[in-house]
């Protein structure tokens, strides 16, 4: 508790140590503890207050006498010249070890062994399954193997779901290109009315879904015009699902802009990765995360 | 729980042995050096140096003022635990691979290696339980093990019998005072050396190690199997837990069989197994090469084990280690209670 705070600069030693202190007091508390408090000058000539609650605990041990004795004796052979105590060339402390007897407690390493952020995912997705849009197979869409020869199923219905979420990222495409009739053909984003209000419940989080979710969008400045969307997905994945990523570039270069907007599907995973990411090295350029602000 | 390391061996460790007060822990390795460690911290209280060749194995007279040991310079010595002087050398033939001082302290045995001509044999040795007295060169009893070497030997309760488990896997019964086979038992699979022979605190059961990959507990009274405890790596030793219905059990593949194996990955574990349910309850990771030795504290609150990497790393257990119970002792304990 140094009573103030002095720059390491203009000190100099020895200079108010003349002073006097209080003596040391000692308080006898009603729940059976000590209070002392006693003074001191540190080495920067701080005064230091030191308020110590002690309590005294009289534990009794039986020691077998034969054991004290051998506590005594005097070391010999190659330990002759140790001191009292371990010594560190023969003895360490290893790392703690978690022992916990069990009678399944091959059931329970396993589990520990996983990493704990890869069971919280298969915790969430544990009654989920994965089911392709285009063929309905228990697959993500993306790695579907019809994926550029058909079309999705029941697109305009709407019934396919995105269960386990991952691999929407070609799912925007392929349904904006079923809705305008012609596959890989430009769809005006007024024409996308009527998909967008089909696909709306379906996508929440969609690339160009109207309700994104700006509570878990982190924006990212700073970036290298060398940049690519797919490593910075790479990178915030790392915190949990990233919904969507958005790197501005330059119609003309195609060199990225510096500045780029990741969503999460979970805002406490956005909060981790702007914690994490913030100050980030990445391409010689240092990152600069924070939330993005609610379009106006 | 914090494992505490000793690294006085620069070699792989043979065996380690508690004093029967559990306060002190003697370690051997295959360099010459015999080390006392105090158990409670991993303090080295001495060494003891006179052996001329790596040395397999030790032992502490009950009251712990001696210790013997037994080394590939042929020799079986005594030493004075408190100042490690050499008080006694026993010449043989052969290597020695396994002493063990009787019930009482007044007679060891030594097992001695099949070499050179010599047959495997047990020697028992009358020792006088006085530091300054003159121990006596005689060999009280020898067995001559003629048909298959015995590894590992040790006295039953009330030195009644002596116990040697063989290099073909079996497991035979002497007759201590006169040296007569009185039982021979093919415990373990055919030519797999029983590799270490330890006893239950009263000496009326023991277990034994294996290379067949399982531990199997005996009773010393008429050899009867009671329990087996299987595992998936060759064993090199096994002790009885006191306090607890717990076996703990080391090994692992060889150093030289390493390459003619696919995944060995984790058995340089101690094993944990309920003595009588015989399942297996917990593993004990940290050595880097095959566990060459385990020992219990006979006053229950720890085990050590050395390994082939050189340490020896003494553990003490925690709270949860005491509480363990299976559901039925549990159910049992509610009942006696009503």
């Amino acid at each position: 508790m140094a009573s103030k705070n002095r720059d390491w600069a203009d000190d100099d030693e020895g200079d108010d140590v003349a002073v006097e202190l209080p003596p040391p007091q000692t308080i006898q508390n009603k729940d059976g503890t000590k209070t002392t408090i006693t003074y001191r000058y540190n080495e920067n000539g701080q005064k230091v207050k030191t308020t110590r609650r002690i309590r005294l605990v009289t534990h009794r041990e039986v020691v077998n006498p034969r054991v004290a004795e051998r506590k005594t004796w005097k070391k010999f052979g190659l330990s002759e010249k140790d001191g009292a105590g371990p010594q560190m060339d023969t003895t360490s402390v290893g790392e703690n070890i978690i022992f916990r007897l069990s009678t399944n407690w091959r059931k329970d390493t396993k589990e520990e062994a996983k990493d704990p952020n890869a069971n919280a995912m298969k915790e969430k997705l544990k009654d989920k399954t994965v089911k392709c849009r285009i063929c309905n197979g228990e697959h993500f869409t993306a790695r579907c193997p019809y994926k550029d020869t058909m079309a999705p199923v029941g697109a305009e219905g709407g019934s396919a779901d995105v269960a386990a979420g991952m691999g929407d990222e070609p799912a925007p495409n392929a349904a904006g290109a079923a809705g305008a009739g012609k596959k890989g053909s430009y769809v005006p984003p007024a024409l996308r009315g009527d998909r967008g209000a089909a696909g709306g419940e379906r996508m929440g989080g969609g690339k160009y879904g109207s309700e994104r979710d700006d509570l878990a969008t982190l924006r990212v400045t700073n970036v290298s015009e060398m940049a690519e969307e797919q490593e910075l997905r790479d990178m915030f994945e790392r915190f949990g699902r990233v919904t969507r990523v958005f790197l501005a570039k330059d119609r003309e270069t195609g060199l990225a802009k510096g500045f780029a907007f990741i969503s999460f599907a979970d805002r406490s995973d956005a909060v981790k990765a702007c914690n994490k990411m913030d100050g980030y090295g990445f391409k010689h350029l240092i990152l600069r995360v924070e939330f993005a602000k609610k379009a106006a | 729980m914090r494992p505490i390391l000793l690294s006085g061996h620069e070699r792989a460790l043979t065996q380690i042995k508690y004093n029967p007060d559990g306060d002190l822990l003697f370690s051997v390795s295959k360099d010459q050096q015999i080390c006392v460690w105090y158990s409670h911290n991993g303090e080295r209280l001495g060494t003891y140096k006179g052996h001329q060749g790596a040395i397999w194995t030790v032992d502490v007279d009950p009251t712990s003022t001696f210790i013997a040991s037994g080394s590939a310079d042929n020799t079986i010595r005594l030493w004075e635990i408190k100042t490690g002087r050499c008080l006694k050398t026993w010449d043989f033939p052969t290597a020695v691979k396994r002493v063990e001082f009787s019930e009482d302290g007044r007679q060891l045995l030594g097992v001695t290696e099949k070499r050179m001509g010599h047959l495997g044999t047990i020697v028992v040795l009358d020792v006088i339980l006085e530091v300054d007295a003159e121990q006596s060169d005689e060999r009280a009893l020898t067995i001559v093990c003629d048909e298959s070497k015995a590894t590992v030997a040790g006295w039953s309760y009330l030195n009644k019998y002596i116990i040697a488990g063989h290099e073909d896997g079996s497991v035979s019964q002497y007759d201590a005072k006169t040296g007569e086979l009185l039982d021979n038992v093919p415990v373990h699979e055919l030519n797999m050396q029983v590799t270490d022979l330890q006893w239950s605190p009263d000496r009326t059961y023991f277990i034994t190690a294996s290379k067949d990959k399982t531990a199997r507990l005996m009773a010393a009274r008429d050899l009867e199997p009671l329990k087996t405890y299987v595992t998936d790596t060759p064993l090199n030793s096994a002790c009885i837990t006191p306090k607890k219905d717990y076996v703990i059990l080391g090994g692992g593949q060889a150093a030289m069989d390493v390459t003619t194996t696919a995944a060995r990955q984790g058995k340089f574990e101690a094993r944990f197994y309920h003595k009588i349910f015989e399942d297996e309850i917990g593993r004990v990771r940290g050595h880097f090469g095959p566990l060459n030795t385990v020992a219990a504290d006979p006053t229950g609150k720890g085990y050590a084990s050395g390994g082939e990497d050189g340490y020896v790393r003494i553990h003490h257990f925690d709270k949860g280690y005491f509480d363990f119970k299976y559901e039925v002792e549990r159910e049992r304990e509610r009942e006696n209670r009503l």
